[in-house]
């Protein structure tokens, strides 16, 4: 068990170290993770309760329509949206309830 | 990594490059297939399906691609690429330079946790940057080898991967590049093609307009794994009630300093049309074309269907695209028929992009390329086409010009058989790098019952 956590120490310490080493590229990413996961919050708070399309939720939020698909198709990909139907000639994408994000 | 002796290197891992090796190795020959990608496939493994049978494409490269990987005289090594080349004698020293892939290629067993662990969803460039792709992932869905690639430019290095990985140190986040040597008798160069940019002519507003894209990224929508599992347009989503295609836009164009024809386009977009057809049975698709050419077998025949099925071909050369406020991209054609000019509307326009050489062999290989389009100089282009003006080094497929993948995959196996050639030639005058024969019982019985 002392192993274990000995060697999970060493882990965190190397990671440390190389964030210092790469530190612009992760201080880049960084900034793109906190940028995505503030789009995400709202696009999903508008497709919680009910299923939306591209439009609806561009609209309601403000992020033009083309990101918005972006995002849906990403978080469609990794199991966190589903497609629901259709509404006239867009497709209806509703948040997972049980997702983590 | 240790240094490799093989009697032939493939470089490339597309279908040319793939049939090439497989094709050497049924014979017995020991090769070595370089990719510089994490995967091999090449560009025919994103397509949706190929003319004029409309097969499916992964059915096609998937086993080809398992084949290579599987196959006891081929070693395959991907995210590899050859940076200097000497003359050692009559064969060739490579050296190779094996990218990190911050993953241990031995043990990843490509289960994904890793990448669904991650926190950073990137534009993917397999699916033209519609789709999307975590920062550690395995590069598809049936990539090979199925191994995890790490993007550490775009990695904020959480742990996240590390902690999940079912694997003891599969991840490392310290791997650095390696380089070794490959020595080979004989070299083949399946380097293939890039597609002319979508924004290459501005009056089109490719890159610009959003939903005008290239060919390639409607392959995609049409791939059971394509980003959005349906054919939708880019700008917000929309199932398209309108395509329409522009032919030669990239191809006989001396604007773009391109004056052959790229013999694809032309197909592809009857092909795209049919599918389209058939994914979105009430949407209207237009073709503007200056002139078909269907010079395969099947190919006119298949066009001539694509005529009945309802496909409107417009004769005429497209001026340019622009959009109005609901991002509908509208076209200015010359009809040549009436010569009268129209402007009409669609959903979205696909550009018929051409093929242009992707590589340049001359540094590192001493192989020139033909001064008019740029491609693969081919020492004996009506009588041994594969042969280059660099002895024992070989091309096959789009490295040597445009082609379709039939074309590129008889090209493939006529440079296997000019390369078992030279390299029995080679062995009988005893000038054999490495003295190995080749084991003629590996070569598969034929039978034509």
């Amino acid at each position: 068990m002392s192993d274990k956590r000995e060697d999970a120490k060493k882990r965190a310490i190397l990671l440390k170290q190389l964030r210092e080493a790469h530190k612009e590229t992760v201080a880049h990413a960084q900034e793109k993770l906190k940028a995505q996961q503030a789009v995400r919050r709202d696009i999903c708070k508008l497709m919680r309760e009910e299923p939306k399309t591209v439009p609806e939720v561009a609209e309601a939020s403000g992020i033009p329509a083309h990101e918005v698909l972006w995002h849906i198709t990403a978080m469609k990909k990794y199991g966190l949206v589903v497609e629901t139907g259709m509404c006239g000639e867009y497709y209806l994408y509703q948040r997972v309830k049980d997702g983590k994000k | 990594m240790k240094n490799l002796q093989v009697d032939a290197l493939v470089v490339g891992g597309g279908i040319a490059g793939m049939q090439s090796a497989l094709d050497l190795a049924d014979q017995g020959f020991h090769v070595a297939l370089v990719e510089k990608e994490a995967s091999i496939g090449g560009k025919m493994i994103s397509l949706s399906k190929v003319f004029p049978t409309l097969d499916c494409c992964s059915c096609i490269t998937t086993p080809k691609m398992s084949a290579v990987a599987h196959h006891e005289n081929i070693t395959l090594l991907t995210y590899c690429e050859v940076v200097a080349l000497e003359q050692n004698g009559a064969s060739y020293r490579a050296q190779i330079n094996k990218k990190p892939r911050y993953v241990n290629e031995e043990s990843c067993t490509g289960c994904r946790l890793c990448e669904y662990a991650c926190p950073l969803d990137l534009p993917s460039a397999f699916d033209m940057g519609l789709g999307a792709q975590r920062v550690i992932r395995v590069p598809f869905s049936t990539a090979v080898p199925q191994k995890a690639v790490l993007d550490i430019d775009n990695c904020i290095l959480c742990g996240k991967c590390e902690n999940v990985c079912p694997v003891a140190d599969c991840i490392d986040f310290t791997q650095t590049a390696v380089t070794f040597e490959i020595h080979a008798d004989a070299i083949v160069l399946a380097t293939g093609f890039e597609l002319t940019p979508t924004d290459a002519k501005a009056e089109y507003g490719g890159g610009k307009l959003r939903n005008v894209v290239d060919a390639l990224t409607v392959e995609r929508f049409l791939a059971p794994t394509g980003p959005y599992g349906h054919v939708l347009r880019p700008s917000d989503g929309k199932e398209p009630e309108s395509i329409a295609y522009v032919q030669c836009a990239g191809s006989r164009d001396i604007s773009l300093g391109v004056a052959y024809c790229s013999r694809i386009c032309c197909m592809y977009a009857i092909k795209q049309a049919m599918l389209l057809s058939g994914a979105l049975p009430l949407a209207d698709i237009t073709i503007y074309y200056m002139d078909i050419r269907t010079f395969g077998k099947g190919y006119e025949q298949f066009y001539q269907n694509a005529r009945a099925m309802g496909i409107e071909f417009v004769r005429g050369k497209v001026a340019r695209i622009h959009e109005d406020a609901a991002q509908n991209p509208v076209v200015r054609v010359e009809q040549i028929d009436d010569g009268s000019v129209v402007e009409r509307e669609h959903d979205m326009v696909v550009l018929s992009v051409g093929m242009l050489p992707s590589y340049n062999p001359g540094l590192i290989y001493n192989v020139p390329v033909a001064a008019d389009d740029g491609f693969v100089a081919q020492s004996a282009a009506n009588i041994s086409p594969c042969l280059t003006y660099q002895p024992g080094i070989f091309v096959a497929g789009t490295a040597a010009g445009p082609m379709d993948i039939v074309d590129s995959i008889v090209m493939a196996g006529a440079a296997a058989a000019e390369t078992a050639a030279y390299l029995e030639e080679r062995r009988a005058v005893g000038m054999a790098g490495n003295g190995r024969s080749p084991q003629t019982t590996s070569v598969k019985e034929v039978s034509y019952a």
